[in-house]
């Protein structure tokens, strides 16, 4: 437990200052059986991020606090952290901004960013990401041959480089993943930064392995087990419409893969099949629809045991009538059909 | 030990270039790239404006030849114009090659790469891709070495360029995450580290890791350091941390103010008041600070530029970046407030001594990028102009490298110099130790930007080049206190510190040395550009903890010494 009370060297004299206390986690494998958290009390002048308070704190009282920094200007991605709770960049964040997100007054909770692997108070295990643009070929794959490089340029539409502009915005911070529940319940799954690296690979006109690409991003921990919540987007530091190049990669997978051959597109069929002709989900029959009805025996029938058990069980398809209204139902279905000329261009997106 | 065909220090543009082109030339050989960071995070992602190339697709009429001369005039003739050649001729092929590979580039309505004006420039030849150039090219070059299979050893810092009088062994890097020094044993060596401009510390507009690690390392294992007193100073950087406000705040009429309220640049500029160029406003802001009628605070003196008068739907629209800056680093919306500036050292032209394939004097090491000095800027370096030397001598060094390095064959590194480095760091530890890194690291930026800064004067740079001396006397007391093993970046710190020690020594000595002003350089007991006695370049020599200084003659061309006006 530290506490002091130096002036910072940086403060004006003239400006306000407030005492604010930083809580921040910390874990040195080496020394510490188990992370714990250790309190540092500040002033700090308004204009002053969370990151220069962590310099003054590294500085000033506790050398051997880690976390990653680099340009200090919010474009290198060096230093995603959880800010109360909420994973930002510890460089674009102003710490009096900050104050009203806390949960006890003036202190702020700093900590390390979810779902990645702790190796030193907020130094997380980024091998992980790159590991994965490996496997789901992060990269163009250009269809020059090598020995032509640098005659000519590609001819290429400002329209489509409008596709991936917000796309190449990413700085890998891995805020996203970091916020992502997907990758919280499994570690194996390509997390959304890599997902919207695939989708800026598959946007582009010069890239010739999409078929390989898009084998491996329908199988499982892929494109399918994306369960829509949105946080990626949400919690993206540099406003990126991730869901969206979710969403493309998804229809680009039925289009080019068909509709029968993954479990994901078979399921996302199962959806839109049950809202054409009954206005709802018909639930009970979703996994065999989905994985098949011998997986369904293997892996369901001990959970339909518990849930009539529990009195929980989805009503029987014969039992399930078409909701009322179901023809105004069809009608909005129809027209959306028409309409569905989805560009996912990035910029200005639905956010 | 296994021994490597080719180390990368340093996974930036350059590095990552000369990577993925050593394995183009030859996919037999054995190449690694040590970086301290992520690649990813590199600092060449932070170059927002462009690259130059005369590809001639925005305008028709452009020139090779026209490239060639604003690079050698921008430079104040210090430039080696085979070099300057070579950048230039280079350029059009590269930004193809970069195309072709998939680096996104904003376009024209013909499809063809865009090109946009650019400061000394005499036709828009500045290919861009919005406002983040630098970041998507970092991003290309990653992704294709990552296709190519390169070795990556990513957060390796370089501790010694291991040699046997002169004999190229190979590097000593500290893994950081494990705390392990370990050996490289290789053929060839390719620095890429990046600038030096961070020694400003405060008043750069740098990442915290440009530290000229590899100049240092190169620096101390003997080889010569070139014209290392030019830095280039920007006129506009945030008060606090010195972060860059680019120069489209002024081009949308933004006016500098001083404290008394005055509009000075019409005392310096009459006609083109704010828009003047580079190093003349940053003069001006400098003379206004000096004579006293700056703002002072702890965070340093400094003038005002307001936008206020622009109106919000403006400053919106156009200006948003340079508003979500303010708010970020300064926390004063400029919509209400006027943005506190002050000039920061931007880029440094000074740099490992090498020729036009990256080669120095010691056999299989080259170097490429800032961090060496081929030498294409000179005096002074033009905007879109840094983005392209990394790619083109990243690739001749990459390709030199991977042509030559099996010529090498060398000895071992031995466990006594791994020893030797163990026992220099675990000295860092020693309870007699009482230095603190931090203010050793602020005193050096505050001495160097106030004595080694925009004006320079004999007194100054005497007084800057002492202070340097006895900050390296106090800086073998400093102490790590962090003695742990995992992730020690009180270490890392200390370790960059002593680079940015030993190399702002030359900055210092070379700027005292240099009775002249040219370029970024500027002697106000020298005012004049002087030819006759210094139309040469200035090398730097570590001989036991001082420096041998010498000159080299600047290699000419068809372009004579003419008076730099624009």
């Amino acid at each position: 437990m530290f506490s002091t009370k130096i002036m910072m060297p940086m403060v004006e004299v003239k400006e306000e200052t407030r005492d604010i206390t930083f809580k921040i986690f910390r874990y040195n494998p080496q020394i510490d059986a188990q992370p714990f958290f250790d309190d540092f009390n500040i002033p700090v002048e308004k204009g002053i991020t969370v990151l220069r308070a962590l310099n003054y704190i590294k500085e000033n009282i506790e050398p051997r606090l880690s976390y990653r920094a680099f340009c200090q200007a919010g474009i290198c991605g060096s230093c995603a952290m959880k800010i109360n709770g909420v994973t930002k960049l510890a460089c674009t964040t102003q710490v009096w901004d900050e104050l009203e997100n806390c949960a006890e007054e003036n202190v702020l909770l700093i900590e390390p960013v979810s779902n990645l692997h702790v190796l030193k108070d907020m130094v997380v295990d980024m091998d992980m990401v790159v590991d994965k643009i490996e496997k789901y070929f992060g990269w163009v794959s250009t269809k020059m041959p090598e020995n032509q490089f640098g005659k000519k340029e590609f001819n290429i539409p400002e329209e489509e480089f409008k596709l991936y502009d917000a796309a190449t915005d990413c700085i890998l911070c891995a805020s996203c993943i970091s916020e992502c529940t997907m990758t919280k319940a499994n570690k194996d799954y390509i997390t959304p930064a890599v997902l919207l690296k695939t989708y800026r690979m598959e946007s582009d006109s010069r890239d010739s392995i999409s078929d390989k690409r898009m084998d491996t991003l329908v199988e499982k921990n892929g494109v399918w087990d994306c369960t829509h919540c949105y946080r990626c987007m949400e919690y993206c530091v540099k406003h990126i419409p991730i869901m969206d190049s979710i969403h493309h990669l998804r229809e680009k997978a039925i289009e080019t893969r068909g509709k029968t051959d993954t479990a994901g597109a078979k399921h996302a069929d199962a959806f839109v099949k049950d809202i054409q002709s009954k206005g709802r989900l018909v639930e009970s029959l979703l996994p065999i629809r989905t994985n098949g009805l011998m997986w369904t025996v293997r892996n369901m029938l001990p959970m339909a045991f518990k849930l009539t058990k529990k009195g929980k069980t989805p009503p029987p398809p014969f039992l399930m009538k078409p909701i009322p209204g179901i023809k105004s139902l069809r009608d909005l279905l129809a027209d959306l059909k028409n309409r569905n000329q989805t560009t996912h261009n990035g910029k200005g997106g639905s956010k | 030990m296994k021994t490597f065909d080719i180390v990368v220090v340093g996974g930036g543009g350059a590095g990552l270039y000369a990577a993925m082109e050593a394995m183009k030339t030859n996919p037999k050989l054995n190449i690694a790239v040590i970086s301290k960071i992520y690649p990813n995070r590199s600092h060449t992602s932070a170059a927002q404006g462009g690259v130059n190339a005369a590809l001639a697709n925005t305008a028709k009429d452009d020139t090779v030849e026209s490239h060639i001369f604003d690079t050698i005039k921008g430079s104040d003739y210090l430039a080696d114009q085979d070099a300057a050649e070579v950048l230039c001729r280079d350029a059009p092929g590269i930004i193809r090659e970069l195309e072709n590979i998939g680096t996104p580039f904003s376009r024209l309505d013909d499809g063809t790469i865009a090109q946009r004006p650019f400061g000394g420039a005499a036709q828009p030849r500045c290919c861009y891709c919005a406002d983040k150039t630098g970041h998507t090219i970092l991003q290309s070059l990653y992704e294709q070495c990552l296709r190519k299979g390169v070795n990556f050893y990513n957060e390796f810092y370089i501790l010694e360029l291991s040699h046997d009088n002169g004999r190229l062994k190979g590097i000593i890097a500290l893994d950081i995450k494990t705390g392990k020094i370990v050996p490289f044993n290789s053929r060839s060596v390719i620095f890429a580290t990046g600038g030096y401009a961070k020694m400003y510390w405060n008043r750069s507009s740098n990442a915290a890791g440009c530290t000229g690690d590899g100049q240092a390392v190169a620096y101390r294992a003997g080889i010569p350091l070139k014209d290392m007193e030019f830095v280039q100073f920007h006129p506009t950087g945030l008060r606090k941390s010195g972060l860059l406000v680019t120069e489209g705040a002024r081009g949308e009429g933004g006016y500098l103010f001083n404290k008394d309220g005055e509009r000075f640049m019409s005392k310096y500029a009459p006609n083109k008041m704010e828009l003047g160029p580079r190093d003349l406003v940053s003069r001006s802001i400098e003379t206004e600070i000096r004579e006293g009628r700056g703002y002072d605070s702890h965070a340093g003196k400094y003038v005002h530029l307001d936008l206020r008068h622009l109106g919000a739907d403006l400053i919106k629209t156009r200006l948003p970046q340079i508003r979500e800056l303010s708010m970020y680093f300064e926390g004063v919306d400029p919509i209400e407030e006027p943005i506190p500036i002050v000039p920061t050292a931007h880029y440094s032209m000074g740099g490992i001594d090498a020729d036009n394939d990256g080669r120095t004097i010691m056999k299989g090491v080259y170097a490429a990028g800032e961090c060496a000095c081929i030498s294409v800027h000179g005096a002074n370096r033009l905007g879109g102009n840094s983005l392209l030397e990394i790619l083109v001598f990243g690739k001749r060094a990459g390709h030199a490298a991977a042509m030559e390095a099996q010529e090498n064959d060398p000895s071992p590194i031995t466990e006594s110099e791994l020893q030797r480095q163990h026992k220099y760091i675990r000295g860092f530890h020693h309870h007699d130790k009482h230095e603190r890194y931090g203010i050793i690291r602020e005193e050096l930026g505050k001495n160097l930007a106030d004595n080694v800064g925009i004006f320079r004067t004999k007194a100054l740079l005497e007084t800057g080049y002492e202070n340097v001396v006895e900050l390296k006397k106090r800086f073998k007391k400093v102490r790590v206190f962090d003695t742990g093993d995992i992730y020690n970046t009180n270490l890392i710190q200390v370790l960059e510190l002593q680079n940015m020690l030993d190399l702002s020594q030359t900055v210092a000595m070379g700027a005292l040395l240099r009775e002249e002003s040219r370029g970024s350089h500027t002697r106000e007991d020298f005012p004049v550009r002087d030819d006759e006695n210094w139309h040469k370049h200035s090398m730097f020599e570590y001989c036991d903890d001082d420096i041998c200084v010498s000159s080299k003659a600047v290699t000419m061309g068809k372009y004579e010494l003419q008076e730099r006006k624009y």
